[in-house]
């Protein structure tokens, strides 16, 4: 679609573009700047683009507030276990769906039903599940919200894995297992290693939504299990705003998702116009 | 499961008999626990929250009772002006919002898809950071750079000569306010669907329009814009349950002020929730908001399967 048209209306397109990218990408840039800025400086007009001084005493006040370290563990350690609950469970029932037809048109259904979940208020849930949570001595602890956040994400993790499966031929794990492997066999030494890309794109984007998430956080987690997000927000609600502390606080929640974008942006396309269902 | 497999063909009778039945059965037990999970997890908690939405709940220290008292909670949403507001409010923000971030994100996929392949691979990379951010440090990003005093976007507006503006302050611009953010942060999600709806789109209509003699416009708006239909309406159903349920900006830029001017559906109830503790009156908007939506996707979804 290029080329045929002349070249200085190509070069002004790029330039366009860049012009976009720039404009889309300068609030992270300044959020990300503020919180290395004196508080003199971050407050002078004009503003300065580039810090004239560089501190890190926000990152530290921050980082040696009594919790935060608590708190940043708390996200990782949810993260991880809802992302490892979601790609398990999901990746099953994307492989089972792929691979087999159950009767009554269920493919289809259990597949829509997957869907709806997504759709839910999530005030419907998270309700009863404070309570069924508080009841059961599942409310801020981890595992309870490993396990609503793999909830939250296991339409994703499915829908996303079933695109990666249905690009896998079944001829090759049939041969596998007509030379006498067991179907775990196959599925161990075919399947998996040709889905691992998928699975590390599908997997980020559970971490990342799980490291995000706020409302199912706030409600469901006091002070053990509570998340960084919640830190990010208590931060805001102060009475006095520190703006550097909460620039701070920010960056830190922001530099991980990051890098673990930049890390497989290009999966990471895939599945979010793949896993739409997942909504931003 | 190659007997299984197998089986599907018909072409292997004998396997059938020596294969155990779990199998056989197999395909049940990939999808059990996804199944199990969100039976537990999001089915277990609508039903209780639609039991809830008939009765008085209470619930103090760990003892729940339930007691029905019929449609109490529900005529009650008819007087009550704070939900009819947030009604109207969520209304205006959806509207707003979505077509905001369709246009934006339509302009940007079609200029995207013009560029060289490297330039494309570069700047889409870029453009999905904000997508991926979490809301609530992006939210508090955006506090400061709307402070009233020292603000860069006020520091912006004086350089073409437009007044300080209260922003998230005035009752009158914090929704306003809000809505920019949020155009800003999904609009690239629009952009990533429509681009690869793009990408995908048949060469040969383009071809035959071609020959034809027709000009750019043309092309665009009678082969682009039907050829990118279903792609439209899914992102159009996407952004319109996710802008519907909208929560977490309000609650941690402004906690629904000021007055009640950025409270929305899904905060009142909330608050109804987790600062009033009535558990029934919640229930019962959010039943009825779960209604809403699944007429809202359903109306969208019949529109999908007929494009």
């Amino acid at each position: 679609m290029v080329g045929e048209r002349s070249a200085p209306l190509v070069l002004s397109r790029h330039v366009l573009m860049l012009g976009v990218v720039l404009m889309v990408l300068a609030p992270v840039y300044w959020m990300l700047m503020i919180g290395l800025k004196t508080e003199s400086e971050f407050s002078q007009i004009p503003p300065t683009i580039w810090p004239q001084e560089f501190t890190l005493e926000w990152f530290e006040a921050v980082l040696g507030k009594r919790g935060f370290g608590e708190q940043i563990m708390n996200s990782v350690i949810i993260a991880v276990i809802a992302t490892s609950i979601a790609i398990t469970v999901g990746s099953l029932a994307a492989y089972g769906l792929s691979r087999f037809q159950l009767p009554w048109g269920l493919n289809y259904h259990i597949l829509f039903f997957i869907l709806t979940v997504r759709m839910f208020p999530q005030t419907v849930t998270v309700v009863p599940l404070f309570i069924f949570f508080t009841q059961v001595g599942l409310i801020d602890t981890h595992i309870g919200m490993g396990l609503v956040h793999s909830m939250l994400e296991l339409p994703l993790a499915v829908w996303m894995m079933l695109g990666f499966f249905r690009d896998i031929p079944r001829d090759l794990e049939e041969a596998a297992m007509v030379d006498g492997d067991h179907w775990l066999g196959a599925f161990r030494k075919v399947i998996v290693p040709l889905v691992r890309p998928g699975l590390a794109a599908t997997s980020i984007l559970v971490l990342i939504a799980s490291w995000n998430e706020f409302l199912f956080s706030l409600i469901l987690t006091r002070t053990e299990a509570q998340t960084l997000p919640i830190a990010v927000a208590n931060q805001v609600t102060q009475f006095d705003i520190l703006y550097g502390r909460m620039m701070a606080a920010s960056a830190i929640s922001i530099i991980p998702v990051l890098i673990f974008t930049l890390l497989v942006q290009r999966n990471l396309i895939r599945g979010l116009t793949l896993g739409g269902v997942s909504g931003a | 499961m190659l007997n299984v497999l197998r089986r599907r063909r018909g072409d292997d009778l004998q396997a059938i008999a020596k294969t155990p039945w779990w199998e056989t059965h197999l395909k049940y037990f990939f999808i059990a626990p996804s199944l199990a999970l969100l039976a537990v997890m999001a089915v277990f908690p609508a039903i209780m929250s639609w039991r809830m939405a008939f009765s008085r709940v209470t619930f103090k220290l760990g003892e729940l009772e339930i007691e029905p008292i019929g449609f109490a909670n529900f005529t009650k949403v008819f007087s009550d002006n704070l939900i009819i507001g947030s009604t109207i409010r969520t209304g205006v923000w959806v509207l707003v919002v979505v077509s905001a971030e369709i246009v934006v994100g339509l302009i940007i996929a079609f200029l995207m898809s013009k560029l060289h392949s490297r330039a494309r691979m570069i700047f889409t990379a870029a453009l999905i950071i904000p997508l991926v951010l979490p809301p609530v440090s992006v939210g508090a990003g955006w506090l400061v750079m709307m402070d009233v005093n020292f603000g860069v976007l006020n520091y912006l507006l004086s350089l073409v000569g437009i007044e300080s503006q209260l922003w998230l302050a005035d009752d009158r611009t914090a929704l306003p306010s809000i809505m920019l953010i949020d155009i800003w942060q999904s609009s690239m999600f629009v952009f990533i669907l429509m681009y690869a709806g793009i990408l995908s789109l048949p060469q040969d209509p383009y071809e035959a329009a071609a020959i034809d003699g027709a000009s750019p416009w043309q092309i665009f708006r009678d082969v682009t814009i039907p050829l990118l239909r279903p792609t439209f309406v899914v992102v159009l159903l996407l952004r319109t349950l996710d802008a519907a349920r909208i929560a977490d900006r309000m609650l941690v830029m402004t906690r629904g002020g000021p007055g009640s001017s950025t409270e929305t559906v899904t905060l009142s109830i909330y608050k109804y929730a987790f600062t009033h503790f009535n558990f029934g009156y919640a229930s019962a908007l959010s039943v009825m908001f779960q209604v809403v939506l699944i007429i809202l996707a359903t109306v969208y979804i019949r529109r999908i399967l007929q494009a």
